[in-house]
């Protein structure tokens, strides 16, 4: 999943479900259960989107009180009102451009290459391979958890869905290029 | 242990002849859980079958724990199958006349094992598919994803040291797919019983540990997939 915005609004909405606050540790943690691993967060990442959504009045800090010295972070009116306007607008993610690099790499590589091609496309299948293990691993951790995991497991059929398609075009890829190397055998 | 030393199976001659398996190698240690992959056509069943005893190889030889399957006679072969290999298939292929609980004693009742202990070894298979409230109900009574659960009691009543599950899957939505998938993990992990699926989708697929890409009978592709 890729970030930007989204993170921003995510750890938003984090910390508008603690209508109490809540310190950085304990919204990273929430944001694990929550965001399904979907994005890896160190503190580092955590503690500049705090900053920079406080730096827009979009949360305060406020003292966790004695004895313990941390910060806790509570949302604003400004903010609560940022993540509804956020909810309601329409999703600005672009369709995905053409399979990047791959893409590329088959625009300029000549028939020569053909064969470098194709072991290129088992490279990348398997890397998807690898991600719907993962996705499959995260989506049976999520199903032993004792929480509702509506979203979580929205977004895990989304990455699901995507990652079936680029093996899929993969596949065809394949099929395609074979056709027109003239190459019935297989590799 | 299952081993593949240069095997070819093919059907029909001459412009109709199809190679199957051609000249397919690998070894698959005990307590595995691999897959082959392919698409409808590519020779992933004739595998399966070939490791069962249930077709030869023209070329080549196939081990199953230590034993060449292709040297046995179609009676050893079928003992190696009701002893040490269980059997899933896409379609259930439960007998509709006979009970659950019928239905998965009936390798070992053919097998002559005593009635107590078929009961027995009954209900330990339907306990590890969470199917013994149903023992009682027939095949038609239950859903399509209960119906490979009981399946798989069936093919695990013998105490498999392999189970061959082919397109397990195929019949069944996406949820009762995942349910079974997640069934068959389980009898890998915790029983240690070597697993081979055949499918040709790859959500499936990667529950498993290594994936063998199969096309055309040939291996086209060998992904390991490391852990979780």
């Amino acid at each position: 999943m890729r970030r930007g915005r989204g993170i921003h609004y995510a750890l938003l909405g984090i910390v508008a479900r603690n209508a109490q606050g809540v310190h950085g540790y304990a919204l990273k943690r929430q944001c694990e259960r929550i965001l399904g691993h979907f994005w890896r967060l160190n503190f580092g990442e955590i503690y500049r989107v705090l900053d920079r959504l406080s730096e827009e009045r979009l949360i305060e800090q406020i003292a966790a009180g004695e004895p313990s010295s941390r910060k806790i972070y509570r949302i604003t009116e400004k903010g609560a009102k940022s993540l509804d306007s956020f909810i309601l607008a329409p999703p600005a993610d672009a369709p995905r451009p053409l399979r990047q690099e791959l893409a590329v790499k088959l625009l300029f590589a000549g028939p020569d290459r053909l064969p470098e091609m194709l072991r290129l496309i088992d490279h990348q299948r398997a890397i998807y391979m690898q991600q719907l293990r993962l996705i499959g691993v995260q989506r049976r951790k999520i199903h032993r958890l004792p929480v509702d995991a509506f979203v979580t497991n929205l977004l895990i059929d989304g990455a699901e869905l995507a990652v079936r398609a680029e093996l899929t075009w993969l596949d065809e890829v394949t099929r395609r290029l074979r056709e027109r190397l003239g190459d019935p055998a297989h590799s | 242990m299952i081993e593949f030393r240069d095997v070819s199976k093919t059907f029909g001659a001459g412009d109709s002849l199809v190679r199957a398996v051609d000249r397919l190698s690998f070894c698959c240690p005990p307590k595995s859980f691999w897959a082959i992959m392919g698409p409808s056509g590519s020779g992933k069943s004739t595998i399966l079958h070939l490791i069962a005893g249930l077709t030869k190889p023209m070329s080549g030889r196939v081990f199953v724990e230590g034993i060449d399957v292709a040297a046995m006679s179609s009676k050893e072969a079928a003992v190696l199958r009701r002893r040490r290999i269980g059997y899933v298939l896409q379609t259930f292929n439960l007998l509709p006349f006979l009970t659950v609980e019928q239905n998965v004693g009936m390798p070992l009742v053919l097998d002559g094992i005593p009635h107590r202990e078929v009961a027995h070894r009954v209900q330990e298979a339907l306990d590890v598919v969470r199917m013994a409230h149903r023992a009682r109900h027939q095949p038609a009574h239950l859903s399509g994803g209960e119906q490979q659960r009981v399946a798989i009691a069936r093919a695990l009543v013998i105490r498999p040291a392999i189970v061959l599950a082919d397109e397990p899957t195929g019949n069944l939505d996406r949820a009762a797919g995942r349910a079974v998938m997640d069934l068959i993990q389980d009898v890998n992990e915790r029983m240690g019983v070597t697993v081979l699926l055949v499918t040709h989708d790859p959500v499936f697929a990667a529950y498993a540990g290594r994936v063998l890409r199969v096309v055309d009978g040939k291996l086209a592709q060998d992904m390991p997939l490391p852990g979780s």
